[in-house]
């Protein structure tokens, strides 16, 4: 057993193999204790908590699911006896933190506050992998945006340091636009990271599919995942599978190289393996980002705001469209730019273009590089896991206002 | 009820028996859902998973104190586990747990049985099987079925037990038509053995064909019609934007409403897919009428918002036993005056959209109060279609949607989405379409 504390999960383990389960694939555990702070103006107002524990167990095709972690739950899981399996344990409960203590005076326009830590553990193979993954920081800001760190939470997590208010419209039509790094990663998490999820890629539904080795853009942009990153909200010590977490690298220079894969897609893939992340217990590993590490090989040393005539600072939410080819950048923070300063704040507005058109007018990418709070909870078939992201600016131009 | 055969027992009487030793008034939850999911691929592969969620929450107050915890599991530990972490999270705050006397319920109708493994099988095979009409050119990506039940128990350590049941059925589809955008269809009924394969393969090809070519229209301001499936997500994103306590308040106590509008949230049924006997507090289930008469009626409440704004309580909702009772919609109904036939609704749009079909979720600025979703959409001109687009954008305010509605159809369809939801094909007039 690898990383063994004590707790009776070797044995566990290999009591598991020992019942014979037919086509057993793996057993997963998991607890996770979170609380939720309400905040009003600035003042906890409420606090939320909750402890989570349960197991799922994988046969084949089938995953049955659930809450409560003890022998008799997982016996009937596995439809055995309880006495066939020995006593085993995870991890205590750990005591919550004390928001006041990390963050003494929250900014007034935050409205929640989560904290959530998690343990999880993969029996398969007479084996017992314990996974270590960073306790969370949510921040739910008041109109809703929420940004995801690792905790402690940050009074940084809004780029700009305001939240959106009464703004112009951004003028309708083609604009060259400069990301922040926050509104970067979230491009880059729709453009790169979803389109080579292992499942995408075997199912049709990403653009990229067949394309391995072919450049998508001129601009030098390497892209990584990397679950090692343990600053990160995204890491992990091993995949939901069982696997060592390793960097990943997806893009090098501009040019396709790499996918993300759980077991089953690997295999079909001929990639790695080592990306399966499950949502909970309740959710099946597939293979998702973990954080995703943008670098460009020879970035301009400052955002080039003059060449740009639209800053966007943070986005809601983006979306990729592999059937009709585009892509969505539905902007929540954005400044019109006259002669390289921002001159005033625009309303919310949707900025799309095609995959071509994206890739081809990325023009530049700027220092800083920085970890952005977004796109932070990642969102796939209904299915939730957290994510990180580092990004420059990004200078890009073929995308519409809407 | 015998503690050894019922799965909530032993958590509540735990968690009972730990916060009634300690002299504090609380209230505690508990609940158990088993679904069963199967998805279907193109290739055949078949996945199956079968999840039993189960846990239980405590609500306690005492001395200008209160606070919430829950804990999965329903095992005793699982209830005394609750029962410390609500003690843990005290902090000052009015008493938010009804009295005795105001819990009750109102009784309604037992869920169905859960669909049997086999028959869920056999369903997702033959409605893949009815869609492989080579003819349409629509190619099946995905069939997904999800079959479930809850029953759930709630207690108060003065002396009220209540339980409820419910269950479910909803059939989603994952479509490739020839060109365009992949489409996702969603089909919901309160068992399985309520929807029919052959029926819903022919209403998803056609829906899947509507509008697959085509680039998006100018930005403007445009007579809309949406049908059921559109018409939903964007009924609840309203509901759920009604019940806030927002900068928004306000505007929309001040906005112009259609008098066509008659939106309920029907809790006790029997209208609606989810009709359940108690609010998310043990309150018995009442019909609450939202939007009615040229007016907004009532808003959701909970107990404490309600003795803190004077507003009815009942409107209390708990999506899971994770989270504590919040305002919010249970079981939404849009009740036609005038139910009109499709062909009447488009020849009273004249020129405008059709908006067939969502492509995505409703995105919704809290601070704002705008929305947004995206559609397939037909453009209609002098009563006739003229031109398809596959994805337009239909935006606006929620206070401009209350005033924009000017007619509503006769072809309810019901949905399972963040709350249960049963509404014809709506037409507005003069939002924004993009």
């Amino acid at each position: 057993m690898e990383r063994d504390d004590g707790s009776g999960l070797s044995e566990l383990a290999a009591a598991v193999v020992r019942t014979r389960a037919a086509r057993l694939v793996d057993v997963f555990l998991e607890r996770r204790a979170e609380v939720c702070w309400r905040l009003e103006e600035g003042r906890v107002g409420s606090r939320e908590g909750l402890l989570r524990e349960g197991a799922a167990v994988r046969r084949d095709s089938t995953l049955v699911s659930g809450d409560g972690l003890d022998r008799p739950v997982l016996a009937r899981l596995l439809g055995i006896t309880t006495r066939a399996l020995p006593q085993f344990s995870g991890p205590a409960f750990p005591d919550p933190p004390r928001l006041e203590e990390v963050l003494p005076s929250p900014p007034a326009g935050w409205a929640s506050v989560h904290w959530s830590w998690r343990w999880a553990a993969v029996l398969a193979d007479r084996r017992a992998v314990v996974l270590v993954r960073p306790d969370l920081a949510e921040v739910t800001h008041a109109d809703g945006h929420r940004a995801l760190t690792a905790w402690p939470p940050s009074p940084d997590t809004e780029p700009d340091g305001t939240a959106p208010e009464q703004h112009a419209n951004a003028r309708v039509g083609k604009a060259r636009v400069l990301l922040a790094p926050a509104a970067a990663a979230v491009l880059l998490h729709e453009l790169i990271g979803h389109p080579l999820e292992g499942d995408l890629l075997l199912r049709g539904a990403s653009p990229w599919t067949g394309m391995q080795g072919e450049r998508l853009m001129r601009l030098p942009l390497s892209v990584s995942d990397d679950p090692t990153r343990t600053e990160l909200p995204g890491a992990f010590s091993d995949d939901d599978e069982g696997e060592p977490a390793r960097p990943r690298v997806l893009l090098s220079d501009g040019v396709l190289v790499g996918a993300l894969a759980d077991r089953e897609s690997a295999a079909a893939l001929g990639v790695p393996t080592g990306n399966a992340r499950r949502a909970s217990v309740h959710a099946r590993p597939r293979p998702r980002m973990s954080n995703l590490v943008a670098r460009a090989a020879d970035p301009l040393p400052h955002p080039p705001r003059h060449e740009a005539a639209i800053e966007v600072a943070t986005l809601t939410s983006g979306t990729l469209e592999p059937a009709s080819g585009s892509i969505l950048l539905h902007v929540r923070t954005a400044f019109a730019l006259r002669r390289g300063e921002r001159h005033r704040t625009l309303a919310p507005f949707t900025l799309v273009g095609s995959l071509a058109a994206v890739c081809s007018g990325l023009l530049a990418a700027a220092e800083p590089t920085l970890p952005a709070a977004e796109p932070g909870w990642c969102a796939k078939d209904g299915e939730i896991v957290p994510t990180g992201a580092v990004a420059p600016w990004l200078l890009l131009s073929g995308l519409e206002v809407r | 009820m015998r503690a050894d055969t019922d799965p909530l027992l032993p958590a509540l009487h735990s968690a009972s028996e730990e916060l009634a030793r300690s002299g504090v008034r609380f209230e505690v939850f508990a609940r158990l859902g088993e679904h069963a999911h199967l998805v279907l691929d193109q290739d055949g592969g078949l996945e199956r998973r079968e999840s039993h969620e189960l846990g239980v929450a405590c609500r306690v107050s005492a001395s200008g104190r209160a606070g919430f915890a829950a804990a999965a599991g329903g095992g005793a530990r699982a209830g005394r586990q609750a029962a410390l972490a609500a003690f843990d999270a005290m902090l000052p705050s009015p008493d938010p747990l009804p009295p005795r006397e105001v819990l009750g319920t109102s009784g309604s109708a037992l869920a169905h049985p859960p669909t049997e493994p086999a028959q869920q099988e056999a369903f997702a095979h033959a409605l893949a099987s009815a869609l492989q009409d080579a003819s349409s050119g629509v190619t099946l990506v995905q069939v997904r079925l999800l079959g479930g039940t809850s029953s759930a128990a709630l207690a108060t350590g003065e002396g009220f037990l209540a339980r409820a049941a419910a269950g479910g059925a909803v059939v989603e589809l994952l479509l490739a038509p020839p060109a365009g955008p992949w489409r996702h269809l969603h089909f919901a009924a309160p068992a399985l053995a309520d929807l029919e394969p052959e029926a819903l393969a022919r209403r998803a090809i056609e829906a899947a064909l509507l509008a697959t070519r085509g680039g998006a229209p100018d930005r403007q301001l445009a007579d809309v019609l949406l049908a059921p499936a559109v018409a939903a997500p964007l009924l609840v994103a309203l509901a759920q934007h009604l019940a806030r306590e927002t900068k928004d308040d306000g505007a929309l106590a001040h906005a112009r409403v259609s008098r066509s509008w008659n939106l309920v949230d029907e809790r006790p049924g029997p209208a609606g897919l989810l009709p359940l006997p108690w609010d998310g507090e043990g309150l018995p289930a009442r019909r609450i009428v939202l939007v009615a008469g040229g007016h907004l009626r009532e808003r959701l409440a909970t107990w404490e918002r309600a003795q803190r704004t004077g507003e009815q309580p009942g409107g209390a909702v708990r999506p899971s036993y994770r989270h504590p009772p919040l305002p919010g919609p249970a079981n939404l109904v849009v009740f036609s005056e005038t139910a009109l036939p499709q062909p009447d609704l488009l020849a009273l749009l004249e020129s405008g959209f059709y908006l067939a079909l969502p492509a995505g979720a409703v995105r919704v600025d809290l601070a704002s109060g705008r929305f947004a979703l995206r559609a397939a959409a037909v453009a209609v001109r002098h009563g006739k279609p003229a031109a398809t687009h596959p994805l337009v954008d239909l935006r606006g305010s929620f206070r401009r949607l209350l005033g924009a509605l000017a007619a509503t159809g006769g072809d309810a369809e019901s949905f399972s989405l963040a709350s249960a939801v049963t509404t014809p094909s709506l037409l507005f007039r003069r939002l924004e379409i993009a």
